[in-house]
């Protein structure tokens, strides 16, 4: 079934570093058996976590000898003491007081596991590593002397900010809710929006150091299997310390690792990622960041937002024309100043060039320098917007207004048809997030493009993204789909937006094994062409 | 890998030279900053007395223009002139065009030229030689309007200032969209003059420009033109008539002298066509037909206007009327300049292509000596808000 042809690029990813000797005192040796001997638990757990303040013990000795020794280990401030003790250590010691010397050995274990421990989330250990790796999770670790295994108790204290509106992606209409930090919060809040056993949260760990979770999601019957393998397979590949945010994971897994556009999406929004699994695509969860990637990404999306299929669709439509204008006007207008200031006078109209000619009247630079001083100094001061301290941000609005705006103009550094030209192309810009940072280097591509060969040097340019986007894949799915190669039924989502009720069809280009949408009569089975 | 990677070498040289190709392409490929050019508004052209030519360029100051529109100028103080008037003689137009630069600051840039005016003396001695510039540079608008100055050098013209619009070249060419409006005046874009030149049996006919007022301009009438060189003028009425003939009224007012007063009658579509009729391969008769239709636009004679056969009989006089002014114009060309300036050569061209092969070089004479046969089909079709004219005392 996994013809990898179509994953052309996958191959690249083989060359990732040879796997480090590792020095974690933990690692040495993967099978090293929990011993019977509580103190030399104890022993073993104290030399791998030396220095870590947050490890604690607790140590039960009871039974009407004192013969019963069991140890409680877990992180201190990642587990949910009250529960532990609940939970826990309560039972233990009410049931375990009365108990007899001889009991001690396995069937304590047994009891403890099924009549005791009243928690309802719980595992078990079968050697060190496993021990190891889970206290270091967050869960609380029972040993139990003259045992060789040990019970995995989940009481992981719920950590993190309450779920809130995200900064980042706003919409109108839809949901506020987006995603936390925690792993857990976050699978919570996607499958109280699809609930369907379908609904596949697959775990893995990654990172050497971090061991951070990550889960693959996807709906089965809707999700293409041939993505999903190659999802499982590019993460798997991945050999690194840290994976602190999904933005190293995207790094890692994307088609192409130089490209400038984002081959893979990412949303800290609960609504549009159950949208996007509903059209099959698949979803990487990562603890510790919000932001979940989804794959495969196109170009198209960028342009989409949630609001158009909450909306009638004549707005939509209208709202993704002014986003495709953006985007071009954002690209392309310093550019296209600097063509027609400096090269072809003839396309401009009389009246205009009047004006055009007066606010150049006596400015000390070419068009291209002060376009090019000018966008420089907005993206300084949108970084600074960025980077500093939230209470800094008046003086810095005030500066920008004031300095870039203002004074430049009437000091003759720049005229006032660049400062609205540079206005324009960051409100653009800003219409289009998925995209800023590619718009934001190719413009001055552009602009050195206008400068030297005048709208030729535009087309010039403009040719050779085009082709890069058209040669581009994300998880073997062409990037400008549907407009290459041209998909006829997934234009309806395109510049244009069909209303939601005759959305039909799956998007095709993601070659789903069930295109049609619940509300299609038809079951079409499509095929993974090869 | 290793036979792969000369592959790879090649499939970029390739793709290389591919990208090279286009800069083959032509196009305008020097990067000239705008303000290092002077922006010319009008054009003038005209000839000396020693035989060389004139040539006078209306030059924009933008930033002056911008701070009189803005008002930014600071009050009393001397403010800048928004144009500035240069000249130049040379024996041929490009020659005085490059020898201006030795004058101004900065490159001339024609492409925003908004008029062209030939001189009078030019005009008489032929204007076909001083056009070919026109017609041969890359640089130039082919739209602009081009006009003969009657009685005023073109430099005259240019040098004009007029309060109406910081730019006299502007100014005029809005004189003469307003003009075309009333029907008086020919517009002659460059690209309709060339074609002209081009067409073979029809005479060149140019609008007029002449001097109004200290500060005006007057866009009415036309130059008549035979075989390139000026031959007379056709005032604003006949300038009509001769438009109505040739199609190109687009509105005009056309009074009516009626038994009290006179009707002012709005014309607001026409439709001309000229044609020769011919009789033993011999061309017998010119036949103008013209299609009107008006409003009332004005009424002061008795009556009202309430009934068919009213509307009929006005019809019918206005019908009168356009044909006076089209035999007016028609006599005029026919008999003064024997220019066919309305295109009859071209119909005899088109349909009669063995006579006009032989016939050609007599056609002045011909056509100055054929009857005419004018058609005037006029309707009226709307009479403003009131029946009739309004009921003096009571």
């Amino acid at each position: 079934m996994g013809d990898k042809d179509m994953f052309g690029k996958t191959k690249k990813h083989n060359r990732n570093k040879e796997q480090t000797a590792d020095s974690d005192n933990c690692r040495n040796d993967k099978d090293e058996p929990i011993s019977r001997s509580i103190e030399k638990v104890k022993a073993r757990l104290n030399e791998a976590f030396s220095q870590c303040s947050d490890f604690l013990l607790r140590e039960i000795i009871c039974g009407e000898d004192g013969s019963v020794r069991m140890l409680v280990a877990y992180i201190n401030g990642f587990v949910d003491k009250r529960v532990l003790n609940q939970d826990v250590i309560c039972p233990t010691l009410e049931y375990l007081s009365k108990l007899q010397a001889q009991d001690k050995g396995s069937p304590l274990y047994e009891l403890l596991k099924e009549c005791i421990v009243s928690n309802s989330d719980l595992k078990e250990a079968e050697n060190m590593q496993q021990a190891v790796n889970n206290i270091v999770s967050g869960e609380a670790l029972l040993f139990i002397d003259g045992e060789e295994r040990a019970l995995v108790i989940g009481v992981k204290a719920p950590q993190g900010r309450q779920v809130a509106e995200p900064d980042t992606e706003v919409s109108i209409r839809g949901a506020r809710e987006g995603f936390v930090e925690n792993l857990l919060t976050n699978t919570t809040l996607l499958r109280k929006r699809i609930k369907n056993p379908n609904l596949k949260l697959e775990m893995l760990q990654l990172g050497e150091q971090t061991r951070t979770d990550i889960c693959i999601c996807y709906i089965k019957g809707i999700a293409n299997e041939a993505i999903i393998e190659e999802v499982k397979e590019r993460l798997k590949k991945i050999k690194t310390d840290a994976i602190l945010d999904t933005g190293i994971i995207e790094q890692y897994i994307s088609d192409s690792r130089l490209s400038l556009f984002p081959t893979v999406g990412n949303s800290e929004k609960c609504d549009k990622l159950a949208a996007k699994l509903l059209e099959g695509r698949v979803a990487i969860f990562c603890d510790g960041t919000p932001y979940v990637l989804t794959v495969p990404y196109l170009y198209i999306e960028s342009i989409q937002a949630t609001d158009d299929y909450f909306d009638h669709a004549f707005f939509a439509i209208f709202m993704r024309l002014l986003r495709l204008l953006a985007l071009l006007v954002s690209n392309f207008m310093p550019g296209m100043y600097v063509a027609l200031v400096g090269f072809h006078h003839t396309v401009i109209p009389f009246k205009l060039m009047i004006t055009l000619a007066a606010s150049r009247q006596g400015i000390p630079f070419s068009p291209f320098t002060e376009a090019v001083l000018m966008i420089i100094a907005f993206e300084l001061l949108r970084e600074a917007g960025v980077r500093m301290p939230r209470p800094i941000g008046q003086s810095l609005s005030i500066v920008g207004a004031i300095v870039l705006g203002e004074a430049s103009v009437a000091a003759g550094i720049a005229s006032n048809l660049m400062v609205i030209i540079v206005a324009i192309t960051a409100i653009c810009s800003f219409v289009v997030p998925p995209l800023i940072r590619a718009t934001m280097l190719l413009r001055f591509a552009f602009l050195a493009a206008a400068n030297f060969l005048g709208f030729l040097g535009i087309a010039f340019v403009s040719v050779a993204v085009f082709i890069h986007l058209c040669r581009l894949r994300s998880f073997g799915v062409p990037y400008m789909a549907p407009f290459s190669p041209l998909t006829a039924s997934d234009l309806k989502d395109s510049f244009v937006v069909v209303p939601i009720w005759a959305m039909v069809t799956r998007p095709r280009i993601l070659r789903q094994e069930n295109s049609k949408g619940a509300a299609g009569t038809k079951r079409q089975e499509v095929r993974v062409k090869r | 890998m290793r036979c792969g990677k000369p592959k790879k070498i090649v499939k970029i040289t390739i793709a290389a030279f591919l990208f090279m190709l286009p800069l083959l392409l032509t196009g305008c490929w020097n990067n000239r900053d705008l303000t290092e050019t002077n922006i010319v508004a009008g054009l003038g052209l005209d000839r000396t007395e020693d035989g060389k030519i004139l040539l006078t360029v209306q030059v924009v100051e933008p930033a002056a223009i911008q701070s009189s529109s803005s008002g930014k100028g600071k009050g009393g103080g001397t403010q800048p002139k928004p144009v500035f008037v240069e000249s130049y003689e040379g024996d041929t137009v490009f020659e005085a065009l490059r020898g201006m630069l030795s004058k101004v600051d900065n490159k001339l840039f024609a492409s925003t030229a908004q008029v062209l005016i030939l001189g009078e003396r030019l005009s008489q001695e032929g204007i076909n030689e001083a056009l070919d510039f026109f017609q041969r540079d890359h640089e130039v608008e082919y739209k602009m309007d081009v006009l003969v100055a009657k009685g005023v050098t073109p430099k005259e013209i240019l040098e004009m200032e007029t309060d109406m619009d910081s730019i006299p070249a502007v100014y005029v060419k809005g004189t003469v969209k307003n003009t075309v409006s009333r029907g008086t005046v020919k517009k002659t874009m460059l690209i309709d003059l060339v074609k002209d030149i081009c067409c073979s049996g029809r005479q060149l006919a140019i609008g007029q420009i002449t001097k109004a007022g200290e500060k005006e301009v007057g866009t009415e009438g036309t130059a008549v033109f035979k075989d390139g060189k000026l031959v007379g003028w056709l005032d604003p009425a006949e300038t009509r008539g001769y438009l109505f003939a040739t199609g190109k009224v687009e509105s005009a007012i056309v009074n009516i002298p009626a038994d009290t007063g006179k009707i002012a009658m709005e014309i607001i579509r026409s439709k001309g066509k000229v044609n020769v009729k011919f009789e033993n391969d011999e061309p017998a008769l010119l036949t103008v037909k013209v299609e009107l239709e008006a409003n009332v636009g004005e009424y002061e004679a008795k009556g009202t206007l309430d009934s068919p056969s009213s509307l009929h009989k006005l019809e019918e006089l206005l019908g009168e009327e356009v044909k006076k002014e089209i035999k007016v114009a028609l006599d005029r060309t026919q008999k003064d300049y024997s220019s066919d300036i309305f295109g009859f050569g071209t119909q005899v061209h088109k349909y009669h292509p063995q006579y006009w092969k032989e016939a050609k070089g007599q056609w002045k004479d011909t056509f100055s000596k054929l009857p005419a046969d004018i058609k005037v089909d006029a309707k009226i079709r709307r009479t403003g808000v009131i029946k009739g004219p309004i009921k003096k005392g009571g």
